[in-house]
């Protein structure tokens, strides 16, 4: 977060969204973030010399976003760029609501989310949600649609071949399986 | 019959009385020459007084008693014979028509139970008819009822068991798979439906 006035002169990128940011909530904590950091260079600049307390504590997700889009905090210009990029962000981003039967680990959500934004948008914002019953899979759910990639759904859409299987092992021709004592000797 | 034989025979007996009354009569006119008239009469009346005295009358009395109890008898008996001839005549004319009369109301009341009997048999056709044709109906429906009952109940039965199976091995085989595993099969699941996903999110945007 030390001001280098080399980067002032760069031209530089369009910010992206890191993989650690993947929901509305984590842009809102960053949009904060930065507003926290503006009124502590605002109160600095009226503070007396020598009494300038440290630099607030900045989470691992606005280090992130800072670091892989090549920006600094201390310059005022940048920290405009990332309020207006996630504002942006905030307002105008898809968001994608996916289910799962756990708690999905952190290393899951970032290869998800990698897929997501090269795949579907690449500012695209995912949506946490918990469905035990599913069993495995998850559900996708866009602004219009509903996805079920469910174990559920899919033995849902087998019940005619469970059925059929049923049929065949209910049926009199076919052979009476054999007791679990005769198939254990 | 018995009136006219009595008639007969007291017109006999006043026949009788009257031939003694005229016999009487002519013996009393005979009269001898140069008798009176006076004399004759006087005579006549002591020859009657003579001839028909008390004893004499009273024999008459007797024998026409007699004589009138004895056909009194006779007729009474030939009415006894008359009246048990016709008795009998009289019985065996209500015997057969009592038996004729019996036998045309048995007659009747043959062809009353024949065409009783006969309607009651065609009542009971008809009534077999329409029950044996409300059996089969009701047969006919029964059985429907019960395919299609025996149809819903197995419909139900494996929708059910399909659910229950499927209910079955999402309990036992889901807390058995990690979520960490399950990421090459989701992505494959999204890559499959990312055409319409990014058609969703592009229009939603």
């Amino acid at each position: 977060m030390v001001p280098d006035q080399h980067d002032q002169h760069k031209p530089k990128s369009e910010p992206k969204l890191p993989v650690l940011v993947y929901g509305l909530v984590e842009v809102r904590r960053l949009l904060r973030e930065i507003e926290n950091v503006d009124d502590f260079m605002r109160q600095a600049v009226v503070r007396e010399p020598g009494t300038q307390p440290g630099l607030p504590r900045v989470t691992r997700i606005l280090d992130a976003l800072a670091t892989d889009n090549n920006r600094n905090l201390l310059q005022h210009g940048d920290r405009q760029e990332l309020r207006e990029f996630l504002s942006k962000i905030e307002k105008t981003s898809p968001t994608i609501h996916v289910s799962f039967a756990s708690d999905p680990s952190s290393a899951f959500v970032s290869k998800l989310v990698t897929w997501l934004r090269g795949n579907i948008h690449p500012t695209v914002l995912l949506q946490i949600g918990l469905q035990p019953n599913i069993a495995a899979g998850c559900i996708v759910r866009t602004p219009n649609k509903q996805f079920d990639l469910s174990l559920r759904e899919n033995l849902r859409n087998q019940r005619a071949k469970l059925i059929e299987a049923l049929n065949i092992s209910t049926s009199p021709q076919s052979p009476v399986p054999a007791a679990p004592q005769e198939a254990a000797a | 019959m018995t009136i006219w034989w009595l008639l007969l025979i007291i017109a006999a007996i006043f026949s009788l009385g009257g031939g003694f009354i005229w016999l009487a009569l002519q013996l009393s006119g005979t009269r001898k020459p140069g008798v009176t008239r006076q004399d004759t009469l006087e005579g006549a009346e002591d020859d009657v007084e003579h001839i028909f005295n008390e004893e004499f009358r009273e024999e008459l009395r007797n024998r026409g008693r007699l004589h009138f109890e004895k056909i009194l008898g006779e007729n009474a008996m030939f009415l006894q014979q008359d009246l048990r001839l016709t008795t009998s005549q009289l019985n065996d004319y209500m015997r057969s028509e009592i038996s004729r009369e019996l036998k045309e109301a048995f007659l009747g009341y043959q062809g009353a139970i024949a065409d009783a009997r006969q309607l009651a048999v065609e009542s009971i056709e008809k009534t077999k008819v329409v029950i044996d044709e409300e059996r089969k109906s009701l047969v006919a429906q029964l059985e429907k009822e019960v395919t299609e009952e025996k149809e819903r109940r197995i419909k139900q039965f494996e929708e059910r068991m399909s659910e229950i199976i499927n209910h079955y091995v999402l309990e036992a085989i889901g807390d058995q798979i990690d979520l960490g595993d399950q990421l090459e099969y989701i992505l494959s699941e999204m890559e499959a439906h990312k055409a319409a996903i990014l058609e969703d999110v592009r229009n939603g945007t």
